[in-house]
């Protein structure tokens, strides 16, 4: 119980600025990193038209991420943006599970997580929007219905990346702060399996998914 | 005999009446869901008997579903009543109060929206036998988003309850705490209802036309994300409200315009956070029904969507001017 809310960071000083760095978020955040390198590795070695376990699973995540994005965003976008889809929900998924084993956390329980990777899909997002629409086309869309809506509009396209990232932020650090103190007050006794079950897995899968489905519709509505 | 008013009485008395409120506050709506839930489901038994057992066991874990956010409120309230506080600061009287009442206010609307898709299951199961597998996990996938307003209010009520705030002054300072609770408590209502409806509509809509479920599911997913904007924007409110820096005064204005702050962000979540479940239910609706207009209505719905929220986006910044201007 102790230990709820503690964050082990390391400070350093540079040149007159005190830069912290969150110690467990890094560490997992590059495990999740290796074990998706390895997946990759894995998935494609010895590729065959009658594939192997690992290979099936990479394939499932490609086919239906990529008929996902294909839905959203229509054929020829799916081929830009797929990868960037597929990685993002493969990442998440992982990193939302990785509570479930002990002595490791979630990477996406420390708020910098889900914010940076809310903050990538808005700048790519709007790249996109300029790129698609050109930057009077995109400009236009910040004074419509009326020109005082500028600050609105402006707020609103900040609210985005907040509500985004805080969603799921706010799911697994509420899901893990539920596992902490219910396995507490139960003395660890039969519940934490279950616990774990629907909070690690179950939230963890449905949050990556949601996150990686407003990514897509947030493109889309930029490059639409 | 006198009463001492001492820290310890006053944060102890505050305590307990936070474990009360939690408690009482949280039962309302776990009770209107999960009766909602049982009626259904004798609604969908009196139309054919002969499913009586698959509909009960739909009904259970739906109102299983639908109990998850007392639940949290039951070890905030348990939190409350057995946890020794620090007594070094009158403040953690005012943190153990709003603790209490941000998870009681939040677990109302999560339990009544999450009454919702377990009743229109149990219906479901009595119209399409053969889809009792699917409904179920649509069931329990609307069921589990529309629990995030109640856990980002048990977030909140942990941050109150565990952080430390004896450095903060006590004047401008209680109405921060306090408004830091009501906020998420009072926002996360109206995301709660409208995400149930939602997923109400979607378990209806699978049951009607179960070829369209893999779209129906995406969609409700999208429309309740959407839907719970404003609940997130409650929790912004709140740790804006928590670890701003107060500055010591023997005003009451300051104090005033931090608690109307929590409040303003409130009350404002509450109507979009309804209205958005509105618009993503009958977006469900129609696209469970046809094919043809999947990606118009999904446009439209989002278009819709970012109309209808913007008074809570007006809520937004009014709160923000009152703390950081005012």
């Amino acid at each position: 119980m102790d230990d709820l809310g503690n964050i082990h960071q390391i400070i350093v000083h540079l040149g007159g600025w005190d830069l912290a760095f969150n110690f467990e978020a890094m560490v997992m955040t590059w495990t999740v990193i290796g074990l998706l390198l390895l997946f990759g590795f894995f998935a494609v070695r010895g590729r065959s038209l009658v594939p192997g376990p690992i290979q099936v699973v990479g394939e499932l995540f490609v086919f239906h991420l990529y008929g996902l994005v294909e839905d959203t965003l229509g054929k020829e976008r799916a081929k830009t943006y797929g990868p960037l889809i597929c990685a993002l929900f493969m990442f998440l998924l992982l990193c939302n599970w990785l509570g479930t084993i002990p002595h490791l956390e979630e990477p996406t329980k420390d708020l910098n997580t889900p914010l940076s990777l809310g903050i990538l899909g808005f700048l790519v997002a709007h790249v996109s929007g300029i790129r698609a629409k050109g930057f009077k086309g995109y400009a236009k869309e910040y004074i419509e219905p009326f020109p005082f809506m500028l600050p609105l509009n402006l707020v609103g396209e900040i609210a985005n990346v907040i509500s985004i990232s805080f969603r799921l932020f706010g799911n697994i650090m509420g899901g893990s702060i539920i596992i902490l103190v219910i396995s507490h007050l139960a003395y660890s006794l039969v519940l934490p399996p279950f616990l774990l079950a629907f909070f690690g897995l179950f939230v963890g899968t449905i949050q990556a998914f949601v996150f990686t489905m407003l990514t897509t519709v947030y493109i889309s509505i930029q490059v639409k | 005999m006198m009463i001492q008013w001492d820290a310890e009485t006053v944060i102890k008395m505050a305590a307990y009446a936070g474990a009360g409120l939690c408690m009482g506050l949280g039962a309302i709506g776990a009770a209107l869901g999960e009766g909602y839930t049982a009626g259904q489901a004798n609604e969908a038994v009196s139309r054919k008997p002969e499913l009586s057992g698959e509909v009960f066991k739909t009904m259970l874990v739906g109102q299983a579903m639908a109990e998850s956010a007392a639940i949290f409120a039951l070890v905030v309230a348990m939190l409350l009543l057995f946890v020794n506080f620090p007594t070094h600061s009158w403040l953690f009287a005012m943190s153990s109060l709003s603790a209490g009442l941000c998870m009681g206010l939040g677990a109302f609307g999560s339990s009544i929206g999450s009454g919702f898709p377990a009743g229109a299951a149990c219906q479901g199961t009595t119209h399409q036998p053969a889809m009792g597998g699917r409904l179920m996990t649509t069931m329990l996938i609307g069921s589990a988003v529309c629990q995030t307003p109640a856990i980002f209010a048990m977030v909140v009520s942990f941050i109150l309850l565990f952080s430390n705030f004896s450095a903060q002054p006590f004047n401008p300072a209680w109405a921060a705490l306090l408004g830091a609770g009501l906020a998420t408590g009072f926002a996360a209502i109206g995301p709660g209802i409208g995400g149930g409806l939602v997923a109400r509509a979607a378990c209806d809509g699978v049951a009607r036309n179960p070829e369209r479920a893999g779209p129906v599911t995406n969609i409700m997913l999208l429309g309740q994300a959407v839907s719970q904007t404003t609940a997130i924007y409650g929790v912004l409110i709140s740790f804006v409200l928590i670890f701003r820096n107060n500055e010591a005064t023997t005003l009451i204005a300051p104090s005033a315009a931090l608690l109307a702050a929590g409040l303003c962000m409130g009350f404002g979540a509450f109507g979009p956070g309804l209205g958005l479940g509105v618009v993503a239910q009958n977006a469900v609706k129609w696209i469970s029904r046809s094919e043809a207009g999947t990606g118009d209505i999904t446009r439209l719905m989002l278009v819709g969507m970012a109309v209808t929220e913007s008074t809570g986006i007006y809520a937004l910044v009014i709160s923000l001017l009152l703390i950081f201007v005012v």
